[in-house]
C-alpha cells in the first residue's frame, strides 16, 4: 500500500517560508548626541548543522580571534504534530494541472509544525529592537502563501501562530561565568502535508457541444441548432491568456447527435 | 597590641624588594600582551549597559600566563548559534607596572569614556599574541598572593575571548586591527579607480527614418520583443530599431521604440512590425524624410570606462531650420558605452555633427581610504565605517554607520571618505556578508523566492 515514492519538500519549503520572515532585521546603535554609529543586518542560520559542517566553515583556518560575533539569529523546526481541528475527509481528492495534464491529489494531512526562533545579543537593548521588530507582525498569527507542492502550483496560506516568547538573562552569580543573553520565541507553523500526486485519466475538456431541439420527446425530435465553443487556440493551457471559438449552426437533416459513435446518425 | 613588636610583618624595604622581583620575574618569564582599555561611546541607564565602546589606545605590558598549559574554558563549542570559542586565559601583571604605566594615561582621558583609570578594569581587552586573539577581561582578582609582607603586587586578570559586535577597534597597530576586519556585519563595495571618456561620430544620409510613432503600446510584453523593419532599396542602408519595454501594476507594455540605425535611402515608407516578447497588439508606423540629411546612424570610437548611469549626448552641427538630432547612450559591460540609440535623427545637417559624450562621473579616483574612517555616498548619504581598503582590486569593505534612508548605496554615485578625503565610483555593492560564515540570510531568501508568494509585498521588507 505504501512505497509510491514521492517527495515534495513540504516540510523542507515550510522551514524557509519560516526563516525567510526574519531574515531582513537590523539593529542601530547610536553615540551620546542621538546620532546613529552602526547598523547591523542580524544574521540569520537554520541552527542545526553538522558539526563537522560548522566547525571547517566557521573555524576554517583555526584563527578566529573573537568567541563570536552577535547578535545572532537562529531557528530550528522542534516538533510535527497533526491538527485534528483542521481534518478533512481523507478520501476527497481535488483535481489539478501541472500546465499541461490533469492530476489528482488526495486532500493534504494537516500538520502543526513547532519552531523556535532564537535571538542572542550581547546588549538587552539589541534584543528589544529585534523583539519589537517581530512581535506587532503576529496578531497572534501571520499568514504567509506558501507554494507547498510546486508541480501543481498548490499555493496555501499558512498560518505562523506566535505561542509565546521568553529570555534568559544570566546576569547573576560569579564574574567567573560570562552573561548570556538569549530570547526564545515559539511559533506554530499550520502546514499540510500532500500525499502523492497522480495521473488521472480524466482529460481536459476543451470542447463543449450544445444540441438545441424543438421538441422535448427523445425519441422522435431531432437537433435544429448546434452551439459549440472551444478554447482558442485550441492546444491552449489552463494559465494561458486564451479566448473562445463560438459556433453556431442550423440543421435540417434530420439526425441527432450520437455520443458513442460522436457523430450526427 | 598583640603582635609581636620585635618582627615586622614587612617592612617598605622588603615589600619594595618582592615588587621588583615579581617584576623582574614577569621580564623574564612572562610574554608582552597589549591591554586595550575600553571607551563608553555611549551609556544607556535605566537597563544600564553601554550600547557602544571604542577601543582605540594601546598598552604593552608584560604577563605571565597563568593557564601555562592550554586555554581554560570550553573550548570550542557549537551552539544554536554556529561555533563560539569559549577559551578563557589568566594572566598575572604587575600591579606597579600597570599603576605607573598605564594608569597615567588613563587619567588623562575624558572621564566620561574612561570611568576608571586606577587598576585594570573589567571589559577592556587584551591582545594574546602568541594565539593572535582578543581576549576581554572579566574579573580583576586584586587579592592574589594573598597580602605577603603586609602588600598585594599583582592582578590577575582572568579574560575569555571577546564577543564581537560592532565596537571600533583602532589601536594603530595594524596585527590587532586587521583581526577584526572580516568580523561583524560587513557590506562590500566595489568601486571604480578610473574612468575613460568615450567617443563617437556620426553618419547622416538622406531617405532615413524622420520619426517613429508607437500608435498602440500592445500589452503581455514581459520580455523585449524583435521591431523588424522593410529593408532599404538596393543601394540603401537597412534602418533597425529596439523596442523599451515598461511595465505598470502588473501590466507589460512597450514604452518606445529607439533607432538603433535610422537607415538610408529608402524611397517609400516602410513597414514597422513588433515580433515576440509574448505580447501583442503594439502597432508601430514612421515617417521618412526623403530629402534633407539627418543621423543615419553613431559609431562608438571610444567606449569610455567609469560610466554607471547613461551620460548625456550632445550632438553639435548646424541644420538651419531643421532640427537638431537627440541620442541616447546605452552603457553595457564593463562600465564603458555600448552604443548610442538614436532618439531623433534630426533634419537638416549638411555635414556630419560631432557628437560629445559626457564624462563619466570620476575620471580618476583619488586617495587612500583610511581604517575606521568614516565613508558615505554623495548621492543616497549611506554611511560606513572602513573596515579595509585594497587598492589593487578597488574592493572597500565597510560596516554600516547609517543607511536609515536608502537602505544601502548607489551604484553611480562618488564614496567619499570623511577624513581622507578620497573620492572613488561606485560600481556595485553587496549588502550580503560575504564573511561571515553563519549568516544564511542570503540562501534562505533566494530559497524562499520560488516558494513564498509574497505579491502583496514582505511587510518584514526585501532583502
Amino acid at each position: 500500500m505504501l512505497g509510491t515514492y514521492y517527495y515534495h519538500e513540504i516540510i523542507r519549503r515550510t522551514v524557509i517560508a519560516f526563516g525567510t520572515m526574519f531574515n531582513d532585521i537590523y539593529i542601530r546603535h547610536k553615540d551620546s548626541t542621538g546620532d546613529s554609529i552602526s547598523e547591523m543586518k542580524v544574521p540569520l542560520a537554520y541552527g542545526p548543522i553538522q558539526k563537522f559542517l560548522a566547525r571547517i566553515e566557521q573555524q576554517p583556518e583555526l584563527n578566529k580571534p573573537i568567541a563570536m560575533t552577535l547578535p545572532r539569529l537562529s531557528f530550528e523546526m522542534t516538533s510535527i504534530q497533526y491538527d485534528p481541528t483542521r481534518k478533512a475527509n481523507i478520501t476527497q481528492t481535488f483535481k489539478t494541472c501541472d500546465g499541461s495534464n490533469l492530476k489528482k491529489v488526495f486532500l493534504p494531512v494537516p500538520y502543526n509544525i513547532g519552531f523556535q526562533l532564537n535571538l542572542m545579543t550581547k546588549l538587552q537593548d539589541d534584543a528589544l529592537q529585534v523583539t519589537e521588530q517581530i512581535l506587532p507582525y503576529f496578531q497572534p498569527a501571520f499568514n504567509l502563501t506558501v507554494d507547498l507542492v510546486d508541480s501543481i502550483g498548490e499555493k496555501r496560506d499558512i498560518p505562523i501562530i506566535l505561542d509565546n516568547v521568553s529570555f534568559t538573562d544570566d546576569y547573576e552569580g560569579d564574574f567567573s561565568t560570562r552573561r548570556i543573553l538569549i530570547y526564545t520565541f515559539n511559533f506554530t507553523v499550520k502546514t499540510y502535508l500532500f500525499g502523492p500526486v497522480s495521473e488521472t485519466t480524466d482529460g481536459l475538456i476543451r470542447k463543449v457541444q450544445v444540441d438545441m431541439y424543438a421538441d422535448t420527446n427523445r425519441q422522435t425530435a431531432k437537433r435544429e441548432m448546434r452551439y459549440t465553443v472551444q478554447p482558442d487556440p485550441y492546444d491552449a493551457a489552463p494559465d494561458d491568456n486564451f479566448g473562445f471559438d463560438e459556433e453556431w449552426l442550423s440543421f435540417d437533416d434530420s439526425k441527432t447527435y450520437s455520443p458513442t459513435q460522436q457523430t450526427d446518425i | 597590641m598583640s603582635l609581636n613588636p620585635f618582627f615586622l610583618q614587612g617592612s617598605p624595604g622588603e615589600q619594595r624588594l618582592v615588587q621588583d622581583l615579581i617584576n623582574e620575574q614577569l621580564k623574564i618569564y612572562g610574554i608582552d600582551v597589549i591591554y586595550i582599555p575600553r571607551k563608553f561611546v555611549r551609556k544607556q541607564t535605566i537597563i544600564k549597559e553601554i550600547q557602544s565602546s571604542k577601543f582605540d589606545d594601546n598598552f604593552a605590558i608584560e604577563a605571565y600566563v597563568n593557564s601555562f598549559d592550554g586555554y581554560g574554558g570550553q573550548g570550542d563549542i557549537l551552539t544554536k548559534f554556529g561555533m563560539s570559542l569559549r577559551d578563557e586565559l589568566s594572566l598575572i601583571i604587575s600591579k606597579e607596572r600597570f599603576e605607573d604605566f598605564i594608569s597615567p594615561f588613563l587619567e588623562g582621558e575624558n572621564s566620561n569614556e574612561i570611568a576608571l583609570s586606577s587598576r585594570p578594569r573589567e571589559g577592556d581587552l587584551v591582545y594574546f599574541p602568541l594565539g593572535q586573539r582578543i581576549f576581554e577581561v572579566k574579573f580583576v582578582e586584586h587579592e592574589v598572593n594573598f597580602y605577603q609582607l603586609g602588600k598585594l603586587y599583582v592582578y590577575e586578570l582572568k579574560c575569555e575571548l571577546f564577543e564581537y559586535e560592532d565596537e571600533v577597534i583602532d589601536t594603530s597597530i595594524q596585527e590587532i586591527d586587521t583581526q577584526i576586519e572580516d568580523q561583524g556585519y560587513i557590506t562590500t563595495l566595489q568601486l571604480i579607480g578610473q574612468g575613460l571618456l568615450a567617443t563617437a561620430t556620426s553618419t547622416i544620409n538622406t531617405g532615413y527614418i524622420r520619426e517613429i510613432y508607437l500608435n498602440n503600446d500592445g500589452y503581455d510584453y514581459t520580455s523585449t520583443p524583435t521591431v523588424a523593419i522593410t529593408t532599404a532599396p538596393y543601394g540603401g542602408t537597412d534602418a533597425s530599431a529596439v523596442a523599451i519595454t515598461t511595465s505598470r501594476a502588473g501590466v507589460y507594455s512597450i514604452e518606445s521604440i529607439l533607432l538603433t540605425n535610422a537607415g538610408a535611402g529608402y524611397t517609400v515608407t516602410p513597414t514597422i512590425t513588433i515580433v515576440g516578447g509574448g505580447g501583442s497588439g503594439a502597432a508601430v508606423t514612421c515617417s521618412i524624410e526623403t530629402s534633407r540629411s539627418g543621423i543615419s546612424r553613431f559609431a562608438i570610437t571610444g567606449n569610455g570606462a567609469g560610466y554607471i548611469n547613461s551620460p548625456s549626448v550632445s550632438i553639435t552641427g548646424s541644420v538651419g531650420t531643421g532640427e537638431t538630432a537627440v541620442g541616447f547612450a546605452v552603457v553595457g559591460a564593463g562600465q564603458s558605452i555600448s552604443s548610442i540609440r538614436i532618439i531623433n535623427p534630426g533634419v537638416g545637417y549638411t555635414i556630419a555633427p560631432t557628437v560629445t559624450i559626457d564624462p563619466p562621473p570620476v575620471l580618476s579616483g583619488i586617495g587612500t581610504y583610511q581604517f575606521n574612517e568614516e565613508v558615505f555616498g554623495s548621492q543616497s548619504g549611506t554611511r560606513g565605517r572602513v573596515k579595509s581598503w585594497d587598492y589593487d582590486t578597488k574592493v572597500l569593505k565597510v560596516s554600516l554607520v547609517d543607511n536609515a534612508a536608502t537602505k544601502g548605496f548607489y551604484a553611480g554615485e562618488l564614496i567619499v571618505g570623511a577624513a581622507s578625503s578620497a573620492i572613488y565610483l561606485l560600481q556595485s555593492f553587496d549588502t550580503w556578508d560575504q564573511y561571515d560564515k553563519y549568516s544564511e540570510n542570503i540562501e534562505i531568501e533566494n530559497a524562499a523566492d520560488g516558494i513564498v508568494d509574497f505579491s502583496e509585498s514582505n511587510p518584514f521588507g526585501t532583502f
